[in-house]
């Protein structure tokens, strides 16, 4: 099945959009203030004309590019060009300074490939399993799967788990605005009938993560790249071979933390970079410009993209917020991504993985040989190229319901975006909030249904009991004191 | 997923204070959703099943956020949100150079743009104006005076051609409907 998908695939118009769309990931990527998952959905809205396969296989060129090309700024710029690359800026900035910005882009350029590689090994290996075992869920085991969303989203996602929490449950309140599916009920639309449609996830996105980012540079200050002259970006074996084992445990580490909902490239970035740090004979090299850090980092963000397609697949749960897009994108072809996947379209998944693949050789070849002009976009100024971008989020909004209601929605999830930011609270959980309401409802009320309104089986069914207990489990462990206790426990 | 702004680190922790202040609204809005998932008809009138009343799913996230938020109030007022100086200043360092008279000036602008622009005249004279305008504002306190006069021309410049270009790609190249 595999074999055919590459086949499949590979026609002249296939591989024309996965070179611009990878190229216009890389971009995306690498300008401070746009970020992959404004790039996904912006190109949702330009792409859910096409025909299915050429359209997922565009976002997730886009997507695959942007993850890759946030490096770019991270190490020239000291600026994460998206949030996943934040971690590059600790040794890749060092290495530009003393000169070494080429090198720096050719170990983030193999340890990308390689961890992408890795993800979507991994994609081919475990989706189809996973999607079978999913096909014994039922309304009690999906309610705990949003619910546990929320909460491994709000532990990990901000820094202060109780807000994640709070930022969580306000998507899924969100999400309940508008016609509920038992009684076509409006909820708080208040007679409103652009409220009665619901909030749709799409300007919301393009709020919370395209207005507020505009708003969030145009506050903040100019940035100088810190070098315009490159050495070669050629990546070298040795930095290759001397570090195998940390690309292999940085790519299974971020596949991981891609598969779990709602987390996200960034954690798998940190979470890769501390597990290579740990295992690590030149610890002191770490944040000082160290290859091995970078390559952790770096393979790690790229190994977690795949790596958050799989529940996409096989649960209908996006594991990142470009992932949340991509979900949202497949639902609007008609691709009904979830447990019924396997059955219906099995094919489909192993076209993804050939997608994949494409768009790693992609961003492989334009990572080698087209460095310096994309040097050159470091240097639009943020005066000039935000407007450009607001312009586009209004577009993204607008565009796939045709609705001016939509717009507003943007703004107000950009102004909501940017105050809870401020006020520390982590934007991705109610954004997944407001993904997964819709399955937290329907599983909910189903399940209280078939049993006359009897919890029992929420807490009995043994996947209903290990999701729940794990969901405890994260909540508890996030209360501070009880944190150092377990861990006391743990080390006798 | 985490942080989601690269621009974040700009802005400091808020101060206990601020939390407690902000678990009043959260509170507060926690039991406004409550009463109106409260208020909700049940259908049961109309043989309706019980367990499919609308109000259920709303109701049970508004209290759990009321709930969160009593937790973060109280955490506020234990880091100290009551003391005269509404707790102890949190350990930040500032970026040199975030200004909120420019945030203030982007938000109004894109206030201008979708609620005053967008749907009153043709999309690409709104684009059009809207980035010429940012453009020239933003660029004019650190654009040296002799050469503004080419920089407002620069700043229209770009707003016609991203008008232009965006209409033309979106519209006729990918067949997306513009406001």
């Amino acid at each position: 099945m595999l074999g055919d998908a590459f086949a499949s695939l590979m026609t002249v118009a296939t591989l024309f959009n996965v070179a611009w769309a990878t190229l216009l990931g890389i971009v995306i990527g690498a300008l401070p203030g746009l970020t992959a998952t404004m790039g996904v959905a912006l190109m949702t809205t330009l792409t859910y004309r096409m025909e299915p396969d050429a359209a997922i296989q565009i976002l997730i060129c886009i997507y695959v590019g942007a993850i890759y090309g946030g490096s770019r700024s991270a190490i020239l710029l000291n600026i994460p060009g998206t949030p996943a690359s934040a971690c590059s800026t600790l040794d890749g900035y060092p290495l530009a300074r003393r000169g070494e910005a080429g090198r720096a882009m050719g170990i983030s350029t193999s340890g990308s490939w390689l961890g992408t590689l890795v993800g979507t090994s991994m994609v081919a290996l475990l989706t189809p399993t996973l999607g079978e075992m999913a096909l014994s869920f039922g309304s009690y085991e999906f309610f705990w799967i949003a619910v546990f969303g929320i909460v491994i989203a709000g532990t990990l996602s901000g820094g202060d788990p109780l807000k994640g929490y709070i930022a969580g449950f306000l998507g899924l309140f969100v999400s309940t605005i508008g016609q509920e599916t038992n009684h076509a009920y409006a909820r708080y639309a208040f007679g409103d009938p652009n409220l009665a449609g619901g909030i749709s996830l799409l300007p919301a996105l393009v709020g919370a993560f395209g207005v507020a980012e505009v708003l969030q540079v145009m506050r903040g200050p100019r940035m100088e790249p810190v070098t315009s002259t490159l050495d070669s970006v050629i990546p070298r074996l040795e930095d290759v071979t001397r570090h195998w084992r940390t690309i292999l445990r940085s790519g299974l580490i971020g596949t991981f933390v891609g598969a779990l909902p709602g987390l996200g490239e960034d954690i798998a970035a940190w979470t890769s970079y501390a597990a290579a740090r740990r295992a690590s004979k030149e610890k002191e090299l770490y944040g000082r410009g160290s290859v091995e850090g970078l390559m952790s980092a770096e393979t790690g963000e790229s190994a977690c993209v795949p790596g958050a397609i799989i529940p996409v697949l096989t649960l209908a749960v996006p594991g990142s917020a470009p992932a949340a897009v991509l979900l949202a994108a497949m639902m609007i072809h008609g691709l009904n991504p979830g447990p019924m996947l396997i059955v219906t379209a099995p094919h489909f998944i192993y076209r993804v993985v050939a997608m994949l693949v494409l768009a790693d050789m992609a961003k492989l070849l334009f990572g080698l040989f087209l460095v310096r002009p994309l040097l050159w976009i470091l240097l639009v100024p943020r005066e000039r190229l935000m407007p450009v971008v607001f312009v586009l989020c209004c577009v993204g909004a607008y565009a796939i319901a045709s609705r001016q209601f939509d717009m507003g929605v943007m703004l107000v999830f950009g102004l909501i975006g940017f105050v809870l930011r401020d006020l520390k609270f982590p934007v991705a959980p109610l954004i997944l909030g407001l993904v997964l309401g819709d399955l937290l409802d329907k599983n909910l009320l189903r399940g209280l249904t078939l049993t006359a309104g009897d919890v029992t089986p929420f807490f009995t069914r043994p996947v209903s009991a290990v999701l729940c207990a794990i969901t405890f489990g994260s909540v508890l462990l996030s209360v501070p004191g009880l944190r150092a206790r377990a861990a006391r426990l743990l080390a006798r | 997923m985490a942080d989601e702004s690269a621009a974040s680190h700009v802005t400091p922790p808020p101060k206990a204070r601020t939390d407690l202040i902000t678990a009043a609204v959260l509170l507060a809005f926690a039991a406004a959703a409550f009463a109106g998932a409260w208020a909700m008809p049940t259908f049961t009138d109309r043989g309706g099943d019980p367990f499919t009343a609308p109000g259920i799913v709303p109701g049970f996230h508004a209290v759990i956020i009321g709930v969160l938020s009593l937790v973060l109030g109280v955490r506020a007022v234990l880091r100290g949100a009551l003391r005269a100086d509404g707790g102890p200043p949190p350990e930040w360092r500032r970026v040199e150079g975030a200004s909120n008279l420019r945030l203030a000036l982007a938000a109004a602008l894109g206030v201008g743009l979708v609620f005053g622009l967008i749907g009153r005249v043709p999309f690409w004279i709104a684009a059009a104006v809207f980035v010429a305008s940012f453009t020239i504002l933003f660029e004019w306190p650190i654009t040296p005076r002799e050469q503004r006069l080419r920089r407002i021309a620069e700043g229209i410049a770009l707003g016609l051609v991203t008008g232009v270009v965006v209409t033309l790609v979106f519209e006729r190249l990918f067949l997306v409907r513009l406001p």
